[in-house]
């Protein structure tokens, strides 16, 4: 029994080993002085995180995909808390459809859409426009606010929202005082996650961008694609995951504490 | 109009009218385009229906040779997943308190990370000046590099790498059901670690491995960063030409078709696994 246990631990490190190595060999390889990244590296440096802040060209790249993950979060949380509140509070028939209707971009493969969503866009004269990748950015992160939102007004007591209007406030007023309070910590992770998927979004992107919203991912797989690799994309996407962890974190121990109150 | 129902087509209708036409409606444009030809020199569609497409892949060896290669890739990933991903998982379920949810976070880490980051980290550590040859030159195990990038093995590498989480995480929770101690109890009455985990665990675990089973196979059948990345354009697998055919080649009839197909695949994937569970639910309540 012993034994077996000290191999499912050794074998536990293993897998996670394989599961992590390319993100700390990113993290690592970010810090090389370098051109070309080899490993033991000779010389450590900030030198690709200096010349990540001085590109411009990479700036541009990132402040797309920020912009483009903005309005999509913005369009996901409005529209997808709407359809979560009905989803959560009413009764209908055709309940189940809506439902798969709005979660169907979970279950379907995004490259797919993708291709399609390309030749819809060109016959329209939307590709490469910012309003073709927010709208398309906006479809692939409601579910996320669906399921978050529906669960989090599920948790919300009904009889809050019939007591302040039963005691003469209006239906915005009952929003906004009782709803989105009581909702905020829904609210705060469903942007988190609308925001995670537009900014990683490579297979939508790659296939609708044009040449003026050119997103970081899609700079980076075309780079990868073509000329090999980069070191100041190294630099910004350690600096990515160092944000995207961080914001996990602090989002985990917020939640905890917004628990306590 | 009765409130509360109309009320809730007005909170639907922007999300719904969003999925449909955004979203659902150009999957009917696919089938309809895969039925079309592109006209000789130029983007537009020529007139009229054809099978044209459908037959170039199945007559065309490249393509057909792209679509078995998908699918073994698919198969052994999730398979290496599975064995890789069991004892993990099973130790995760059976784990408590602050490991418990430390393991569970760094499971999380690759999906959060999105494909193309881990994908330019596997390029360092499986390059040929990489971390994994270079430190089996200061072992002194190979003199020269082995090439890990741009073959099959380094693909296969990378699609397990991106894709364990999603067979871990449903293993967690259908182990996490079982009752801990049916080990102990199998184990008491003479029952050998291999013979619980035949007899025992895996029986009880079986929807929790289709489950993560489905998920790796269609990610692995749709994924194309992966193997672009790191089969550095060598090794053409569906999504891989799907794409091509799509971004660069411009040919958006043919990209229409391949599209089709992983539909397809997908489909019959998820209604062979609906199958299979019914299956093993029925065998399970015989016994």
């Amino acid at each position: 029994m012993k034994i077996a246990r000290a191999l499912q631990l050794v074998w536990t490190a293993l897998a996670y080993l394989l599961l992590l190595a390319p993100i700390l060999v990113l993290i690592l390889a970010s810090f090389d002085e370098a051109k070309f990244f080899r490993f033991p590296p000779q010389t450590l440096s900030l030198h690709w995180y200096e010349a990540a802040a001085a590109s411009g060209e990479y700036r541009s790249a990132l402040s797309a995909s920020a912009i483009i993950a903005l309005c999509a979060g913005t369009i996901s949380i409005l529209v997808g808390s709407l359809a979560a509140y009905a989803l959560a509070r009413f009764t209908f028939p055709g309940k189940r459809l809506v439902e798969a209707v709005l979660l169907a971009p979970l279950v379907l493969p995004l490259i797919v859409w993708a291709i399609a969503l390309l030749q819809i866009y060109a016959a329209l004269g939307m590709s490469g426009t910012l309003a073709g990748l927010v709208l398309a950015h906006a479809v692939i992160t409601v579910p996320y606010t669906v399921r978050i939102m529906v669960s989090t007004f599920e948790r919300i007591d009904p009889n809050l929202e019939a007591a302040a209007a039963s005691l003469g406030a209006p239906p915005l007023a009952v929003a906004r005082r009782i709803t989105i309070p009581l909702a905020m910590p829904g609210l705060a992770t469903s942007a988190a996650f609308s925001l995670l998927i537009s900014f990683n979004d490579v297979i939508v992107s790659s296939l609708i961008a044009g040449a003026r919203w050119i997103t970081f991912p899609v700079r980076l797989f075309a780079q990868l694609r073509s000329e090999g690799v980069d070191p100041i994309t190294l630099a910004i996407g350690a600096t990515i995951i160092a944000v995207i962890l961080l914001a996990a974190i602090v989002g985990e121990y917020a939640l905890k504490w917004s628990r306590h109150l | 109009m009765n409130g509360p129902s109309s009320k809730a087509v007005l909170f639907l209708l922007p999300a719904v009218a969003l999925s449909t036409v955004v979203f659902l409606l150009p999957f009917g444009w696919l089938v309809y385009a895969s039925f079309k030809v592109q006209g000789q020199g130029s983007l537009l569609m020529a007139d009229g229906l054809s099978v044209a497409n459908y037959m170039r892949l199945v007559t065309d060896s490249y393509f057909a040779a792209a679509l078995w290669r998908t699918v073994w890739l698919s198969a052994v990933s999730t398979l290496l997943c599975l064995v890789i991903g069991l004892p993990v998982a099973r130790l995760i379920a059976t784990g408590s308190g602050r490991a418990k949810g430390l393991l569970l976070a760094l499971m999380l880490v690759p999906l959060v990370c999105g494909a193309l980051l881990p994908s330019l980290g596997m390029i360092h550590l499986l390059g040929s000046l990489g971390v994994v040859n270079g430190t089996l030159k200061m072992l002194g195990l190979i003199g020269g590099s082995i090439k890990l990038l741009g073959t099959t093995g380094g693909v296969i590498l990378g699609m397990v790498q991106a894709f364990l989480p999603l067979m871990v995480l449903p293993l967690v929770n259908t182990l996490s059901r079982l009752p801990r101690d049916v080990e102990a109890a199998a184990a008491s009455l003479g029952a050998s670690p291999i013979r619980v985990w035949r007899r025992v665990i895996l029986p009880l675990a079986m929807p929790g491995i289709v489950a993560g089973a489905v998920l790796v196979f269609c990610a692995g059948f749709t994924a194309f960063v992966t193997p672009q990345v790191l089969g550095q354009g060598k090794i053409a697998t569906f999504g891989t030409v799907a794409y091509q055919q799509a971004a660069l080649v411009l040919d958006w009839p043919f990209a229409s078709t391949l599209a089709v197909v992983v539909l397809v695949a997908i489909g019959l994937t998820l209604i062979l696994s609906a199958q299979f569970d019914r299956l093993t639910k029925r065998r399970r309540a015989l016994a």
